[in-house]
């Protein structure tokens, strides 16, 4: 292609066209890896799971471990994925933030599945309650485990959510440091009783989503005048 | 009366980055060379136009120890294709 040609209008039109189909027939460059290597963990960590309850045996060792350590090759595929890619649309950026989101919400909910049990007994402990549990059969009494869950640490993932993928997506760093900042009381309210836990809330809706709004209408009402 | 269509956008080179650029993000510069199929130096001369103008941004980075360009349509590129299709569209209306 030469920079000197004179274009007549028809040829202009037909160019901007050609180049648009061009663009677009570059924009499915996901080649399904991830979606792959997720299927074939989850679905076989399941399945284990669910033969071994149904038919009463044990592997020796808890399979979703395995989910843990996809995390590994997750990484090194994202990475070499994205030193291959040559153009970025804003779909493949929205997408990346979406699943990067992902990644991070699925690491919480296990942090969360492995500390709520022990800090609550903590917590338990330091108001001198333990929890029993009574057979009606035999009558027998044992120690349970407390399974009490923490509403709001799982809604404060959530919460982190929309801010984070709107942030890296807009580039809007208020978003991005408020979602950080969620991710922060996430990970104190695991260790704190109820009544804390409400005031993390209160918090994560002001870092979170309060302030980065008002930055936001701040600006929206800077560019209108 | 026709308006006057941009002549930094009224080039075979340039239009055809731009429209490039408009379908995508962010397109290295190796992207853009193999789809126009223009020379590595006549593509830089038009890129350093359309930089010029503002209508692109231009980042330069290393990937792999090899120099790597970015280019990227900016918000005045943007208004200024929309403004050029509109002209174009108005000389090709049927009178």
């Amino acid at each position: 292609m030469k920079e000197t040609k004179e274009l007549s209008q028809e040829e202009s039109l037909k160019l901007i066209t050609e180049m648009i189909q061009k663009a677009k027939s570059s924009q499915f460059n996901e080649n399904g890896t991830s979606a792959i290597l997720w299927g074939s963990v989850v679905g076989f960590c399941g399945l284990t799971s669910f033969a071994q309850r149904y038919w009463h045996f044990s592997i020796g060792f808890d399979v979703w471990l395995l989910a843990l350590f996809a995390i590994v090759p997750q990484i090194f595929i994202g990475v070499t994925e994205g030193r291959k890619r040559i153009v970025k649309t804003d779909i493949e950026k929205g997408l990346d933030a979406v699943w990067l989101v992902y990644g991070i919400s699925i690491f919480a909910l296990v942090a969360y599945l492995n500390i709520i049990p022990s800090a609550t007994e903590s917590i338990l402990k330091a108001e001198n309650i333990e929890l029993l549990q009574k057979n009606t059969l035999t009558n027998i009494i044992e120690k349970r485990a407390p399974i009490t869950y923490s509403f709001s640490s799982l809604m404060m993932i959530i919460y982190a959510f929309p801010t984070l993928v709107t942030g890296l997506i807009k580039q809007f760093k208020p978003m991005i440091f408020g979602a950080i900042f969620c991710y922060a009381c996430f990970i104190i309210s695991l260790y704190t009783t109820a009544t804390y836990d409400n005031l993390m809330t209160g918090l994560v809706g002001i870092g979170n989503w309060l302030i980065p709004g008002l930055i936001l209408r701040n600006m929206h009402f800077k560019a209108k005048q | 009366m026709f308006k006057e269509l941009d002549p930094i956008l009224h080039s075979q080179l340039r239009l055809a980055v731009i429209s490039l650029l408009i379908g995508v993000r962010e397109a290295e510069f190796t992207f853009i060379k193999e789809k126009t199929n223009a020379t590595a130096g006549n593509l830089s001369v038009q890129i350093q136009k359309l930089k010029e103008a503002g209508y692109v941004e231009v980042t330069k980075q290393f990937k792999d120890n090899y120099p790597l360009t970015i280019c990227k349509i900016s918000a005045k590129g943007i208004t200024a294709f929309e403004a050029y299709v509109q002209v174009l569209q108005e000389y090709l209306k049927p009178t």
